[in-house]
Order: structure tokens, then sequence, then C-alpha cells
């Protein structure tokens, strides 16, 4: 079976795989980098309280609220209909030739045609991931024994000192495993991407597949690129845990 | 130095003070000794706000405690807390747990801080523990370092919540000494405390609270020696037995 594999369609196309492998890891990058950050803001929005007066009903109407409805409607739709949705419904209104809310005129014709795809794919990952990330911060904070933030405020450390100086590098090591596997998801699910014509693998294996009415060969050959990724990234999560481990001592 | 006036506190239906009336002077000691759930660690932490007082009236150092218009950060910073499980910051060298507040919040340099910090745990004897980690130390250090910790702030008043509840027995005794010699130097210490002996040594005075309420308070011979209250008698029994 393998004999009859053609695997000089794969040498023919290599560009278009090294250009794919690149842009699934650029993308990956930046959506975890802002799915990180995103998740970080949403996971403290979604716990912010406070005892008194204005800021008890602030906090829990103008940011509780908003951040538990964002959370569930990220969660609980898919993530290929909310590339679709921006790409193809909110992407024309804030970005357009003609009228756009952000940008209008040539500048966002140029956007649109050179950077539309990446643009849209990157957004709405980013969106979802931090709506999954939210909640890996929040559980993470909660995990973190209350005596440690009394502590921290006993001595006069404000909310968000506590938060930055003791909550937080406490419950980043209990949040690696965790955060590593939302990285290799957002990996795996760049490949969504190729369905609104971002030139990343998973679009290098179908232009092939197209052209040479071929699967094996492009879909293996992404399969193990895909893997490689994920593998690597899985080997450094793991040196982070074993790095920032020490001194954790519950 | 401290001052209450009818404290309640409630959580749900469930009264856990009842009216606590006290005023405790500067440089006065204080322990305070009761059955479990009658509401002294609650008293403790209504003192410097972990806990939110439900009515009555708490100045500490000048201080309306419960007035949410007060900055209550700047009120913690001249109260400090030690606490029954250390809560030592595990992340942290024993340096960096004595630096981090003073440098926080009073912005002190990290150079002073060090100095006060050096100067704080050769007093509690752990100066040579001072890149060790909170793992790396028995629970007696711990505690003795957390003590440090507080005092890193140079707090007017000191609360110790049952400060040697979660040591080994051959532990309380380093701990003990600390806060003897703290209260010896004129500290105001609220001590919520199992620890008759000490109560009996080095306290002032002693509150027993029972169902939410001071019961009897008094000098230590008196409330652990001729107690008046039946309450008092009988919880004494249990402990000294």
């Amino acid at each position: 079976m393998f004999s009859s594999f053609h695997w000089q369609i794969i040498e023919e196309y290599l560009p278009l795989f090294i250009e794919g492998t690149w842009m699934t890891l650029k993308a990956a990058v930046i959506c975890v980098i802002a799915g990180t950050l995103l998740g970080l803001v949403l996971g403290v929005g979604r716990l912010a309280e406070a005892r008194h007066g204005f800021y008890k009903y602030f906090l829990r109407y103008a940011v509780q609220l908003p951040v538990r409805f964002y959370v569930s409607f990220f969660r609980g739709t898919p993530l290929f209909v909310q590339i679709l949705l921006i790409h193809f419904a909110l992407m024309p209104l804030l970005i357009n030739p003609s009228g756009g809310l952000i940008v209008s005129g040539d500048l966002a014709r140029e956007i649109r045609s050179q950077y539309g795809a990446f643009l849209s794919a990157v957004l709405a990952i980013s969106l979802n991931s931090g709506a999954y990330v939210s909640e890996i911060f929040r559980a993470g904070i909660q995990s973190i024994d209350r005596g440690q933030s009394e502590a921290s405020r006993s001595l006069g450390m404000n909310y968000l000192q506590t938060l930055r100086k003791v909550v937080l590098p406490q419950a980043f090591r209990r949040m690696l495993p965790p955060l590593g596997n939302n990285a290799i998801a957002i990996v795996k699910d760049s490949s969504l991407a190729s369905a609104i014509g971002l030139a990343e693998l998973a679009y290098a294996a179908r232009t092939v597949s197209g052209a040479y009415a071929r699967y094996w060969e492009p879909y293996l050959t992404i399969s193990l690129i895909y893997w490689g990724i994920t593998l690597l990234l899985s080997a450094f999560v793991e040196h982070l845990e074993k790095r920032y481990g020490k001194g954790d001592a519950r | 130095m401290i001052h209450v006036k009818q404290l309640q506190k409630n959580y749900g239906n469930a009264h856990i003070l009842r009216g606590i009336d006290c005023d405790i002077a500067e440089s006065e000691v204080v322990c305070v000794i009761g059955p479990s759930g009658s509401g002294k660690s609650t008293f403790l932490r209504c003192l410097n706000g972990l806990e939110e007082a439900s009515g009555g009236e708490i100045l500490v150092d000048g201080v309306k405690v419960n007035d949410p218009t007060i900055d209550l950060n700047a009120m913690r910073a001249g109260v400090g807390m030690v606490f029954q499980r250390f809560n030592l910051f595990p992340h942290m060298s024993v340096l960096e747990n004595l630096i981090m507040a003073p440098m926080q919040v009073k912005k002190m340099s990290r150079k002073d801080a060090t100095l006060v910090a050096e100067k704080l745990l050769l007093k509690v004897g752990l100066l040579e523990k001072i890149d060790a980690f909170p793992n790396q130390l028995s629970g007696g250090q711990q505690q003795r370092v957390a003590i440090a910790r507080a005092l890193a702030m140079e707090p007017k008043v000191m609360l110790f919540d049952e400060p040697t509840s979660a040591l080994d027995p051959e532990l309380v005794g380093e701990v003990l000494t600390v806060m003897k010699a703290l209260a010896g130097e004129g500290m105001t210490m609220v001590v919520v405390t199992h620890e008759m002996g000490f109560a009996r040594d080095v306290s002032d005075r002693v509150f027993f609270i029972d169902q939410g309420v001071i019961m009897e308070q008094g000098p230590p011979q008196q409330v652990l020696g001729e107690p008046r209250n039946e309450r008092t008698r009988d919880f004494l029994r249990k402990v000294l037995l």
C-alpha cells in the first residue's frame, strides 16, 4: 500500500506546506498570548466582588454578569460557527471600503484582501480561547487557600497587590497543565480557519488534495506536522512545570 | 487602643457574636479563651476587618473598623495578625515573605525593608533561615517567621489566632517565648489561645467568651484561678484536666 504513495507530490508543494506551518504557528502564538491575557481579565472580572455600596452592584451587574454571558456564549457555540460569524458578518461591518465602523476606504480594501482571513481567524480563536482560559484562571485562583489572601490583606496589601504578588504566582503553577492543553487545542483548532481561506496547514493539504485528488499524502503529512508541534508544546509545558513547581508546599 | 461596643456578627441565621463589649488599653495583653465555636476567632477577625461586623462599633487606634468609608488597607497595615496555620507565602523565601508588604504598602526600598527583616529575624532567632523557603522550616519556625512578617509592618496591635494550635507539642514553647518577649516590649496583643499557662503568666486580662458574649473577664488569677461564672468553671475543668 505504501509503495503506491506519491511522495513527490509533497516535495512539489513543499513551499506551500512550509508557509502553511509558519502561518499555523504565527496564528497559534498570537491566539495563545491574546487568549491568555483576555482570560486573565475575564477570570478576574468573573470573581470581582465588593462588600459595599456602588461597587458591590457595579461589579455584580456591570462586570460579573456580562463576563458570565460572554463565557457562556463562546463555550456554548461551535468555534467553527464563531469563525464564520466573525469573518462573514462581523468583519464586513467593522472593516469595509464603504462605511466600515473601524476602517473604511482603500485601507479597508487593502486590509481585507491581504489580512482578512488572518484577522478574522485570530480574533475568533482568541475570543473563544479567552472564554476557556477565564475558567482556568477562575479555578486556579479559587484553588489557592483563603488563608493566603487573608494573610496578605492583614498586612495591608490591597486586592490587586494580593492578586499579583500572592495569589496569581501560586495559581499560575497549578494552571500550567490546563493552559498547556489550551495552547495545544489552539494549534489544532486553527485548522478550522482553512474554511475562510487562511493559508495555513490544513489549507495547504486541501490545495494539494484538490489538485491531484490524492488524500493520504497531504493529510498524513500535515497530521505529522501538527503532531510534532503539539509534542514540542507539551514538552515545553512540562519543562515549565518542573521549573516553577518549586517551593509549593501544599 | 481597642474599643468594642455591642459587636454583633451573624452568618445567615446563626448569631456568632451577640454583643461583645470591651476596651483594651495600649500595651495591654489580653488572652481570649473559650470553647470551640464560641466566636472567639470571629471576634479577633472582626478587629482587623477580615470579617465584617453585622452590628456594633469597633475602634482600633481611633479608626472605625466597620465604617465602609474608611481605608481598610491603611488600617490593617497598623494591625498585625498571626494565624493558626501560619499562612506563609510558599512561593517566596523567608526574606521575601518579610519584605513584600513593607515594599508594596509602605513603599520602602528593598534595602531598608531587608534591614528591618534581618533585625526581626534575629529577634525571633531565625536569621540563618533568611533564604529558606517555608516548606523547609518546622511548624514552630514557620510561625516565628509569620510573627516577624507581621512585625515588619511595625504594627501598633498584634492579633494572634490560636498561634500554637497547629503545632506539635514540642514546638509550642519556642513560639510562646517569642510572644512573651513581644509582650515584654509593650506590644498591645490580643491572643486567642488554648495555652492556659501563657494566659496565666503573660496576659494582663483574660476574656472568657462563650455563646458569642464575654461571659467573664478579669486578671488571669481571677478568671483562671477563681472563676465566678459557672460556664467558665465548666470550661476550665475540661481544659485543665
